[in-house]
C-alpha cells in the first residue's frame, strides 16, 4: 500500500520534472514568452509541492523501524530516485534564473534566439498540472517578477536536500538498479507517431524487407508450379 | 543524494571568458534590422524556420567587427564548434562552411557554461531516450558510454530510464516542427559535450582547478593579508627586460644561421633528402676529422665547445698541455654522476672525490675553500647533484681562464686547418627505380657505448695531472714523484691511482661504502697515511697501518694533501716487504700522523717539485727522528693552495680503531695509492 503511494509520488514527481526541463529548453527561444514564465512559476510550485509530499512519506517509512528489509531496501531505492530527481529539478531551477535574467522579455534591444521553435508549451504544462487547458492569469512582467521568487525557491530546495542527506543516511551505491540495461526498449511506447520521415539519414533499412520479398517469391513460385501441374493434368485427362 | 565534497584539490572548472563574449556576439546577430536573415528549412513536408546560411553568417562577422575574412571564419567556425550554431545538413562537420550550407542557432539552455558542465545523469538520459527513438540503434561509441554509464550511475539508473520515458512523452505535447528542432538541437549538444572518437573536444580545459571562481570571497583580513605577500613575492621577482632578451635571441639566431641545417641547408647534402648519409659519417661523435663548421663552432662560445664530445677532447689536449686537465676530467665525471644510473650514484660521487677532489688525490682540482667544504659536507650523503657547486666552479674556471687561450692555441688553430668542408653531393638520379639500394648499417649503440666505456677507461687509466708537482723540475725517474705521465717509467708498471674507473669491477666490491663505514678508512686516511716518510717506513715494514683515521683529528687537511702527492711514488726500485702487523706500527703512524698534522697550512699555490730522493729507503729505526725534520720538509714539497677551514670535515669517516680492522693497505709494490678496501681483495689472493 504504501509502496504504491510513494511509487505513484515519485511517477507524478518525475513527470513534472520531465515538463519543467522541456519548459526550460524553450527560455530564450523564439517560443518564449510571459505564458512560458507563468507555465514555468506553475510548474515549479506543483513540482515543490509533490516533492514535500514525497519527501514526507518516505521518510517517515525510512525511519519506520518495523518495515522488513526487501521492503527498506526498496523504499531506499525509491529514495535514491527521489533524491536525483530532486538534484535534476534544482539545477533546472538554476538554469532557468540565470536564463530568464539573461532573457528578459519585454526589453525590445534584447532580442530572442531564433531557435527554429515556433509553437508553444501550454501542452507540456497542461500535463505538468495534470489539467486539461491551462489558464494564464499572470501579469504583463512576470518574467521579471518571478525571479525573485524562484531564487527563494531555489534556495528551499537547496536547504531541503540538505535537510533530507543529514536525516536519512542511503547510501546511494548500495542501491542497485531494478532495470537492465536497454529497459527502455521494451517499453509500449509507440514509436511510429514521433518521425518526420527519416529524421536522420543513418537509420538502417530492417531485414524484414528482403525477407517477405523472398517469402513472396517461393509463394508464387509454388503458385505457379500448381497451376502448371493442374494444366498438365487436364490436358493429360 | 550526492555528497557535498569537501574541498581539498581541484574540483572547479577554470574561467571560461571567451563563453560571454560570443553569448554577446549571437546575441547581436538576432537582431531583426541588423542580424543575419533567416531562411525555411524544408524537411519532408514540415517547415522550420529560421535557418541560416554558412556565407552570411560569415558576412555578417566580417561587417559588424569590420575584421577580415580569415579571422571571420576562424571566429564562425569556434561558434560552431562551442555549439552556439550547429549545421543542419551534416551535423558532425563542426565547421562553418562559407556557401549555403544551412545553420541555425542553439537554445540558451544548451549553451556551454562554466557553472554547470555536461552531466552523466544528463546523457544517460539522452541516450536511454535515443534509444527508445530509434529502438536500440545507437552508434558505437554511445554504445560505449551507455554500457559505461549503466555501471557508473548504476544506482540512479531507475530513474533514468524513468526520466527517459517520461521526457519522450512529455515531448508529443509539442508540435512536429518543433519536436523536430528539439531533436536536432539535443543531438548537436551532445555532439559538442560528448565528442565522437576522432573529433577535438574543444571544450576540453585541461585539469580542474583549486579555486572556484564563481566564489565570491569576503575579503577578510586574511585574504588581503596574502594578497599583500604575494604582490611583495611579484616584484620581488626578478625580471629581464625584453628588449635584452630579444636581443639575445637575435643575436643567437643571427650566429647560428649558418649552422642550422634547415635554414642553410647542409653539406655535403641532406640525407634525407638524397639517401646519403655522409653527413651523419662526417658529423659523427668523435670522427677523426671534424668539419669547419663544426670547428668553427666551437669559438662561438663555451658552452658549445663543451657540447661537443670532439670539442672536449680536443680541449682536454690543451689543457694537458696547460697542466690543468683534470678540470675537464672532474666536469665530465660530474655529468657522468649527473646523469648516470641511480643505482652508482654513491660509488661515482666517492671514486669522484677520491680521484679530484681529496687532498693529495691524483688529479686533485683547484677549487675555493668554501665550494669545497660545500662539496665535502654535501658527500655525506650523495646524490645526483652534490658536487654542483664544484662543477659550476671549474666550469667557470675553465670558461673564463682557459677557454681564451684555448681559441688562440696552436692545438685549435691545427684542428681548425685540418678541418673539411665537404663538397656538395649531387643528387644521384635513381635511374632504375628498383635499383637495390646499398644500405650500410651504422654500429649499434651498445657497441658503441662499449667502445666509448673502453676508451674513457684507458685513457682515465693514461690520465695522471701533473697538478701539483713537476712542472718546473726535471721528473726523477726512479721518484716518479706523483706523476706517472711525466716520469717515462715503463707504462707497464701500475700506475699510481687509487684505483678509479680503471679497476674492474670485480676488485671494487668492498668500493661502496658509505662515507661513514668503519671498515674501510677514507681516502684522507688513506692519503695521510701515504706520507713520504710513512711510505718509507712502508717499504721497509710494508705495514698497512696507514691508516690514520684520522680526519677526526685532522685539523690542517694541508698535511693530508701532501701526504697525498706521496701516494704515487713509483719506485720501481723499491720493493715492499710484507711485514707483520705490528703494534709499534700502528702506534708509530699515529705518531706520525699528528706530526704531519701539526705542520702549518700552506697558502702557496705553485707546485714545486721535490728534489729529495724519498726514494730511499730508510730504518725503521730512524725514522723518528727523520720524521720529525722531514715533516717540515715534506710539507714544503707540495704547496697546494688549500684554505679550507680547519672545522671542516674532509670525509666524515672513522675513528682509529678501525687502524686495526683494516687490510693492509700497501701493495707489495708500494707502486699504487691505495684505497685500502681495493687491496682486501688482494690480499686475500696473496695470502
Amino acid at each position: 500500500m504504501v509502496k504504491e503511494e510513494c511509487k505513484a509520488l515519485l511517477d507524478a514527481l518525475s513527470k513534472v520534472a520531465a515538463c519543467y526541463r522541456h519548459m526550460v529548453l524553450t527560455i530564450g527561444g523564439t517560443s518564449d514568452s510571459q505564458n512560458l514564465r507563468e507555465e514555468l512559476k506553475k510548474t515549479r510550485q506543483k513540482a515543490q509541492e509533490l516533492a514535500v509530499a514525497n519527501r514526507n512519506k518516505l521518510t517517515a517509512v525510512l525511519k519506520d523501524k518495523t518495515v522488513s528489509k526487501e521492503d527498506k531496501a526498496e523504499f531506499e531505492r525509491l529514495w535514491v530516485i527521489f533524491s536525483t530527481c530532486m538534484e535534476i529539478l534544482e539545477i533546472d531551477m538554476r538554469r532557468a534564473l540565470e536564463l530568464g535574467q539573461e532573457f528578459p522579455l519585454n526589453v525590445p534591444k534584447k532580442h530572442l534566439i531564433q531557435t527554429g521553435m515556433s509553437g508553444g508549451t501550454s501542452g507540456v504544462a497542461a500535463r505538468a498540472m495534470s489539467v486539461q487547458n491551462m489558464k494564464y492569469e499572470a501579469e504583463h512582467n512576470i518574467d521579471v517578477v518571478d525571479l525573485k521568487d524562484l531564487e527563494n525557491e531555489i534556495n528551499q530546495v537547496g536547504e531541503m536536500m540538505y535537510e533530507m542527506e543529514m536525516k536519512v543516511n542511503v547510501p546511494q551505491w548500495t542501491v542497485e538498479a531494478k532495470q537492465d540495461p536497454g529497459a527502455e526498449l521494451k517499453s509500449t511506447i509507440s514509436v511510429g507517431a514521433s518521425s518526420i520521415g527519416m529524421i536522420s539519414v543513418e537509420e538502417n533499412k530492417s531485414f524484414c524487407d528482403i525477407s517477405k520479398v523472398l517469402a513472396g517469391i517461393i509463394f508464387s513460385a509454388v503458385l505457379i508450379i500448381a497451376i502448371v501441374l493442374a494444366v498438365c493434368v487436364v490436358k493429360l485427362s | 543524494m550526492t555528497v557535498k565534497r569537501v574541498d581539498q584539490g581541484q574540483h572547479y572548472r577554470p574561467r571560461m571568458a571567451f563563453l560571454k563574449k560570443i553569448e554577446a556576439l549571437l546575441m547581436e546577430m538576432q537582431n531583426p534590422d541588423t542580424g543575419i536573415k533567416t531562411h525555411t528549412q524544408r524537411v519532408m513536408i514540415t517547415n522550420i524556420p529560421h535557418a541560416i546560411t554558412g556565407s552570411d553568417v560569415l558576412q555578417w562577422i566580417v561587417q559588424h567587427l569590420k575584421i577580415v575574412e580569415e579571422e571571420a571564419l576562424n571566429l564562425g567556425n569556434l561558434m560552431v564548434k562551442y555549439g552556439y550554431i550547429y549545421p543542419l545538413q551534416e551535423p558532425k562537420n563542426l565547421i562553418l562552411k562559407t556557401d549555403s550550407s544551412l545553420y541555425r542557432f542553439q537554445t540558451p539552455y544548451f549553451w556551454p557554461t562554466q557553472q554547470w558542465a555536461a552531466d552523466d545523469t544528463d546523457y544517460a538520459i539522452y541516450l536511454a531516450k535515443k534509444n527508445i527513438k530509434r529502438k536500440g540503434i545507437l552508434e558505437e561509441y554511445e554504445k560505449e558510454h551507455y554500457n559505461l554509464l549503466n555501471k557508473k550511475i548504476n544506482y540512479k539508473w531507475d530513474f533514468v530510464i524513468m526520466q527517459a520515458k517520461e521526457q519522450y512523452r512529455t515531448g508529443k505535447e509539442r508540435k512536429k516542427a518543433d519536436r523536430y528542432a528539439l531533436d536536432c538541437q539535443e543531438k548537436a549538444y551532445w555532439l559538442v559535450h560528448r565528442t565522437p572518437p576522432g573529433m577535438q573536444d574543444i571544450l576540453d580545459y585541461g585539469l580542474d582547478r583549486v579555486t572556484d571562481p564563481n566564489e565570491n570571497k569576503k575579503k577578510t583580513i586574511d585574504v588581503y593579508r596574502r594578497e599583500i605577500m604575494y604582490y611583495q613575492q611579484v616584484i620581488m621577482k626578478s625580471t629581464v627586460k625584453s628588449s635584452v632578451s630579444l636581443g639575445g635571441l637575435v643575436k643567437y639566431s643571427e650566429q647560428f644561421l649558418s649552422n642550422d641545417p634547415i635554414m642553410s641547408g647542409c653539406l655535403p647534402s641532406n640525407p634525407w633528402i638524397t639517401d646519403d648519409s655522409e653527413f651523419w659519417e662526417l658529423n659523427a661523435k668523435l670522427v677523426e676529422i671534424p668539419t669547419r663548421m663544426r670547428v668553427e663552432r666551437w669559438a662561438f662560445n663555451f658552452n658549445e665547445l663543451m657540447r661537443d664530445p670532439k670539442g672536449r677532447q680536443n680541449f682536454q689536449l690543451f689543457l694537458k698541455k696547460e697542466f690543468s686537465g683534470e678540470n675537464l676530467g672532474f666536469w665530465e665525471a660530474c655529468e657522468d654522476l649527473k646523469y648516470g644510473d641511480q643505482s652508482k650514484v654513491k660509488e661515482k660521487a666517492e671514486e669522484i672525490y677520491k680521484l679530484f677532489l681529496a687532498p693529495g688525490a691524483r688529479r686533485w682540482i683547484n677549487i675555493d675553500g668554501t665550494t669545497m667544504g660545500i662539496t665535502v659536507k654535501g658527500l655525506k650523503h650523495p646524490h645526483r647533484y652534490v658536487l654542483d657547486a664544484a662543477q659550476t666552479h671549474i666550469y667557470m674556471l675553465m670558461k673564463k681562464d682557459s677557454y681564451g687561450r684555448y681559441l688562440k692555441s696552436p692545438i685549435y688553430k691545427e684542428m681548425l686547418a685540418k678541418a673539411i668542408v665537404p663538397q656538395e653531393t649531387v643528387k644521384k638520379s635513381s635511374g632504375f627505380p628498383f635499383a637495390r639500394r646499398h644500405l650500410r648499417c651504422s654500429p649499434s649503440p651498445v657497441i658503441l657505448r662499449q667502445q666509448e666505456e673502453e676508451a674513457k677507461a684507458k685513457e682515465a687509466a693514461t690520465n695522471v695531472d701533473i697538478t701539483q708537482l713537476c712542472q718546473f723540475t726535471a721528473p726523477v725517474p726512479h721518484l716518479a714523484v706523483y706523476t706517472g705521465t711525466s716520469v717515462p717509467s715503463p707504462p707497464s708498471t701500475p700506475r699510481p691511482s687509487c684505483h678509479i674507473p680503471n679497476s674492474p669491477p670485480s676488485q671494487s666490491p668492498g668500493h661502496i661504502t658509505l662515507p661513514n663505514s668503519t671498515v674501510c678508512p677514507s681516502p684522507i686516511s688513506v692519503a695521510l697515511d701515504s706520507t713520504p716518510c710513512l711510505e718509507r717506513k712502508w717499504e721497509a715494514s710494508g705495514s698497512n697501518s696507514n691508516h690514520f683515521p684520522s680526519i677526526t683529528e685532522s685539523t690542517e687537511i694541508s698535511t693530508d694533501s701532501e701526504s697525498g702527492t706521496c701516494n704515487s711514488q713509483v719506485p720501481g726500485n723499491v720493493e715492499a716487504k710484507v711485514p707483520p702487523k705490528s703494534r709499534t706500527t700502528s702506534s708509530f703512524s699515529r705518531f706520525l700522523k699528528r706530526g704531519c698534522l701539526t705542520s702549518p697550512v700552506f697558502a702557496t699555490l705553485s707546485p714545486k717539485c721535490p728534489a729529495v730522493t724519498h726514494g730511499k729507503v730508510q730504518p725503521l729505526d730512524d725514522l723518528e727522528q727523520q720524521l720529525q725534520q722531514k715533516s717540515k720538509k715534506v710539507t714544503n714539497f707540495f704547496q697546494i693552495k688549500v684554505d679550507i677551514p680547519l672545522e671542516s670535515r674532509i670525509y666524515p669517516i672513522d675513528s682509529e680503531e678501525e687502524e686495526e680492522d683494516c687490510p693492509r693497505a700497501c701493495k707489495d709494490s708500494a707502486k699504487e695509492v691505495i684505497c685500502p678496501w681495493e687491496n682486501f681483495t688482494e690480499q686475500g689472493k696473496t695470502g
